[in-house]
């Protein structure tokens, strides 16, 4: 049917989307310079037996893909490589093995560290998310229902404001006023806790949450508040919620009935887009507050020159923002019966 | 000059849009201070080595002493990690936000600007590849893919410019080419085209100037977000070691004790510069967008004005004996707006309805008929206000009824079958739904108990599609899978789920095809003579109103032109407007007539002749009439006509009587 067909173009369209950035991955990673590898490959201070170590280390004395490295067209296909030889082949079968590499700093496989970091970083998104988008959405409403009062332009100069604040500085300032109160200033749990009884090590987690939540919630509040704001204005004036004041409905009754829903389908891919935003605060944000999670990893491994790393601290979030965008454009489709038939 | 310039939306005879645009600007104060709170910014910017009152970019010994003072009289907010006076540092740090600020978007826009433009305005092949492209660049997330590169190559002012500048284009292309696409079809574009302009031509001359405003708002935003991710990457680490900007002064004094020195004004004064910008920018973004796209901002469930109750006094026409129904007087309606003086819609209208009168209110559109109807129920937009007259119906005046007690007269007592059902109707809950829930909304007894649906209910929804001739098992079905004719019998039976002793149909047949219209008039009639209804009928459609009418409403610029029954409107008309309308259309029993359309249109609201609404286009006019409103004449049996003419006719008939008399 009509339906199927269209999830499956969905489907389609994120697998091509995925293997578009792996492709990027790749070639980001060898075609600009800075690579330590081959950085240390041209250091004239070293051996050419250390040369070829760490060439064949990191896979280098293979060649990249087929006679890419020549880029000769009258060459391409005719060069003696074999294609499972090549680098590119072995750094996607490396990726469906889950083999992302390993760390310079650490010397242990980046999946591992990446997988252990993830966790953290789905918890830290999962509550802002949640916090921001029920306020937002709460406060978004309220604004449109009292359309052109002192609540709604309130509402509207408090968005615009939030959304103006530099994510990692409202961190900072937040982490200052917090320690000052004596919040902890760091890290997902203090240091010896793992012998406590749960409930008060999760205890310790929510209290180092507190800081990072509040400062996500800040930032991404304003927005959703902008958007459903906006979209609720839209619904409201539209004919059929005439209708349904006509018919006798409260205001209340119009609200939860005719304008929610309607209003809230926007609200579905805006989230989605946004996810790759919320990637970036939520990178400033750990930075910040030495949150053990993904944005973490990076910043720390920024700070390292660690780049198989950072490659797949990379891969795995563009990964997630494209699945997370392909949910969100099936739950649309199952919200908005209009979908279905065009 | 080519035609197509001539008829360009910058043609010499309007005033300049740049004045235009300035006028309302100036009245958009969120746009105004973020322009103020930006140039502020920029001056202190532009000339920092004036007002920075320390030279930062010289090297000066400094001591450990001079790290972290806090702020005093040499040093008003204090120093920086190195003992750099943090206000002069705060002034040539805007000068570095603000440089990859707008270079970066400079080179967002210029590549969003081309892609949107150039798949918008070829289509296609072209189109599908740059859009997929940019859905693509879409999901990837900006920040990471940034610090990867940025990481990867040398972190320098130039190369951060660039990878910020290169991947921030995504949404002005998509902005762009739906603005492209809407604008290609404009006439003078096509236009431009026929006589055979290039299409380097078009876009620059006629696509351009019209996507422009669109994209400088876009602009703005894209230099906010640039400025931010600069910021975020310096903060990260990856700025330019060497151009101290906002975000790298706050890495430096994050990363070097400024925490634990509790030198908060180091942490502080970098980042609301970052703020005082992005503000400015979205504020201005944000009003601008308001200016050039005004969205009043005005809906549904925005309280209404009090209404105004007034004189009674009213005409009384229809069929004799029947009771009256509804019973209009002296109604006047204005719509007020900010800075304007308000405009008189609609002025001391009164008709009356009797049980089971099919009444039809006739008028161009314009003339003010769905104002009248929507107010009969207290429907207006927020703009809109009865100030004068009463509607009394079943002994209550409805413009004096709380909010709760009207609700209950809504759809009950009086409903109303929308124009073009499509909007009319929720697009995503079931008609069935939507019919129930009006049913649910007025009878409690439908409410069951249980959580389930009430059997009665389903048969009662069953009915109401019968009626009108839906196929019961439709009733699951959304809007949007009826044909258009279904939605208008589906708003129909809508309008009669509560029983209701009046229905408003307000130009229920517009936009469907004739067989439709004649099938759901059919139905309308039907459905009067079979339930006792009384029905006031909207409409432009003469044929339609003496076919089924009894009584007709005819009304010109928001005032009664004519009111009487339909034989003395079609036989004997009086006014001038009726006239001329029943010209307009044909006569069966006189094929060969000409047609005759009335030359010019229904006056604007707010700008009324000063005398008869009509003399502007009335073939009758004389002095009178342009200088002096005429007031509403009672006619022998309730022929109602407001039109000087009148009295000139009296005063004929009855100097002819003193004639005669002699």
């Amino acid at each position: 049917m009509k339906r199927t067909q269209y999830l499956l173009k969905r489907l389609g369209w994120s697998v091509f989307t995925i293997a578009f950035v792996l492709v990027l991955n790749f070639f980001l990673f060898r075609v600009l310079p800075g690579d330590p590898a081959r950085a240390g490959v041209h250091d004239p201070r070293l051996k050419q037996e250390a040369v070829e170590a760490i060439r064949v280390r990191f896979g280098l004395d293979k060649p990249v893909i087929n006679c890419f490295e020549s880029l000769n067209p009258v060459r391409f296909g005719s060069c003696d490589v074999n294609p499972l030889e090549t680098q590119f082949f072995i750094y996607v079968r490396n990726l469906f093995k889950g083999d992302l590499g390993i760390s310079y700093h650490t010397n242990r496989p980046v999946a591992e560290i990446l997988a252990e970091r993830l966790w953290n970083t789905i918890l830290l998104i999962g509550l802002g998310q949640i916090l921001s988008i029920f306020l937002g959405v709460a406060l978004g409403i309220f604004a449109a229902w009292k359309a052109r009062t002192a609540i709604d332009y309130g509402a509207l100069l408090t968005s615009l404001l939030a959304w103006s604040l530099p994510t990692f500085w409202l961190g900072i300032i937040l982490l200052f006023w917090g320690s000052a109160h004596g919040l902890p200033i760091a890290g997902k749990a203090t240091p010896g806790t793992s012998s406590w009884p749960l409930m008060q090590q999760w205890g310790d987690v929510l209290r180092h949450m507190l800081m990072p939540t509040l400062t996500y919630t800040i930032v991404y509040l304003g927005e959703y508040t902008l958007i459903m704001r906006s979209s609720l204005l839209d619904v409201l004036a539209e004919d059929y919620i005439l209708t349904a004041k006509a018919k006798g409905l409260n205001t209340f009754q119009i609200l939860k009935d005719h304008a929610l829903k309607n209003a809230m389908l926007p609200l579905v891919t805006v989230i989605a887009i946004n996810l790759g935003f919320t990637v970036a605060g939520v990178l400033q944000i750990e930075a910040v507050f030495s949150w053990p999670g993904l944005g973490g990893a990076i910043y720390e491994s920024v700070l390292r020159r660690d780049y198989p790393i950072l490659q797949g601290a990379f891969l795995l979030i563009a990964v997630a923002v494209i699945l997370a965008n392909l949910i969100a454009d099936l739950t649309y489709s199952y919200l908005d019966p209009r979908v279905q038939s065009e | 000059m080519t035609v197509a310039e001539e008829t360009s939306p910058a043609s010499p005879r309007t005033p300049s849009p740049l004045l235009t645009f300035w006028r309302t600007f100036k009245r958009n104060r969120m746009a105004l201070v973020g322009l103020g709170m930006l140039a502020l910014i920029v001056l202190l910017a532009v000339f920092a080595p004036q007002v920075a009152p320390y030279d930062v970019t010289r090297a000066v010994d400094v001591t450990i002493g001079d790290i972290y003072q806090p702020p005093s009289g040499t040093h008003w907010l204090g120093t920086d990690d190195a003992g750099k006076d943090v206000l002069s540092n705060f002034f040539f740090g805007a000068r570095v936000s603000l440089i990859v600020g707008f270079f970066a978007a400079f080179i967002s826009v210029v590549i969003g600007g081309v892609m949107g433009i150039v798949a918008g305005f070829y289509g296609g092949r072209v189109e599908n590849i740059l859009m997929r492209f940019t859905d693509i660049m879409l999901v990837i997330p900006d920040l990471p893919l940034m610090v990867v590169i940025v990481a990867l190559t040398k972190p320098n002012l130039i190369n951060i410019i660039f990878v910020i500048g290169l991947l921030g284009w995504t949404t002005t292309a998509r902005i762009v080419r739906s603005q492209t696409l809407a604008v290609k079809s404009r006439k003078f574009v096509l236009r431009a085209r026929a006589i055979g302009a290039g299409n380097g031509h078009i876009i620059l001359h006629h696509i351009l100037p019209l996507v422009m405003p669109l994209l400088v708002v876009n602009a703005i935003l894209v230099i906010s977000l640039a400025i931010l991710n600069e910021s975020a990457l310096s903060f990260i680490g990856l700025g330019d070691p060497t151009a101290l900007s906002w975000g790298q002064m706050l890495n430096y004094a994050f990363g070097r004790g400024a925490m634990s020195a509790g030198a908060g004004w180091a942490l502080v004064v970098p980042g609301l510069g970052i703020v005082w910008v992005v503000l400015s920018l979205t504020l201005l973004g944000h009003g601008l967008e308001q200016v050039l796209n005004p969205r009043l901002d005005t809906h549904h469930l925005m309280p209404g004005r009090p209404a105004v109750q007034g004189e009674a006094g009213a005409p009384a026409v229809g069929p004799e004996g029947a009771p009256v129904m509804l019973d209009v007087q002296n109604v006047s309606i204005h719509y007020f707006s900010d800075g304007k003086s308000p405009a008189r819609a609609i002025e001391n209208v009164s008709f009356r309805l009797r049980a089971g009168e099919l009444m039809g209110l006739v008028g161009e559109s314009g003339c003010g008929k769905t104002t009248l109807m929507l107010a009969l129920l207290r429907l207006l937009p927020a703009a809109g206000q009865i100030v004068n007259g009463r509607v009394l119906f079943g002994g209550r005046d409805l413009t004096a009824l709380g909010e709760a007690e009207l609700a209950d007269v809504r759809w009950k007592g009086v409903s109303i079958i929308f124009q073009g059902a499509m909007n009319a109707l929720n697009p995503v809950r079931t008609v069935g739904d939507q019919i129930a829930e009006a049913i649910l909304c007025h009878d409690p007894s439908y409410r069951s108990r249980r959580a389930g649906r009430d059997p009665r209910l389903d048969r009662r929804v069953a009915e109401l599609l019968d009626l009108v001739g839906i196929a019961k098992d439709r009733k699951e079905c959304f809007p949007h899978q009826y044909s258009g004719g279904m939605r208008q019998r589906a708003m129909i039976a809508m309008a009669l789920a509560c029983n209701p002793q009046v229905v408003i149909a307000d130009e229920p047949t517009t936009a469907l095809d004739v067989m439709i219209q004649a099938q759901v008039l059919e139905l309308l009639d039907n459905l009067r003579r079979r339930l006792g209804l009384s029905i006031i009928f909207v409409t432009h459609d003469l044929g339609v109103v003496a076919e089924m009418c009894d009584s007709v409403l005819v009304m010109y610029g928001g005032v009664t032109a004519e009111y009487a029954d339909v034989d003395t409107i079609y036989n004997s008309p009086r006014h001038p407007y009726t006239r001329e309308l029943l010209k307009a259309f044909p006569d069966l029993s006189h094929p060969e007539k000409r047609l005759a359309s009335i030359p010019g249109y229904p006056p604007r609201l707010d700008s009324l002749p000063p005398g008869c609404r009509f003399a502007p286009r009335c073939p009758q006019a004389f002095e009178r009439c342009r200088a002096e409103q005429p007031v509403l004449h009672e006619l022998n049996g309730g022929h109602f006509i407001t039109c000087h003419l009148i009295e000139t006719d009296r005063k004929r008939r009855s100097k002819d009587r003193q004639t005669l008399s002699f």
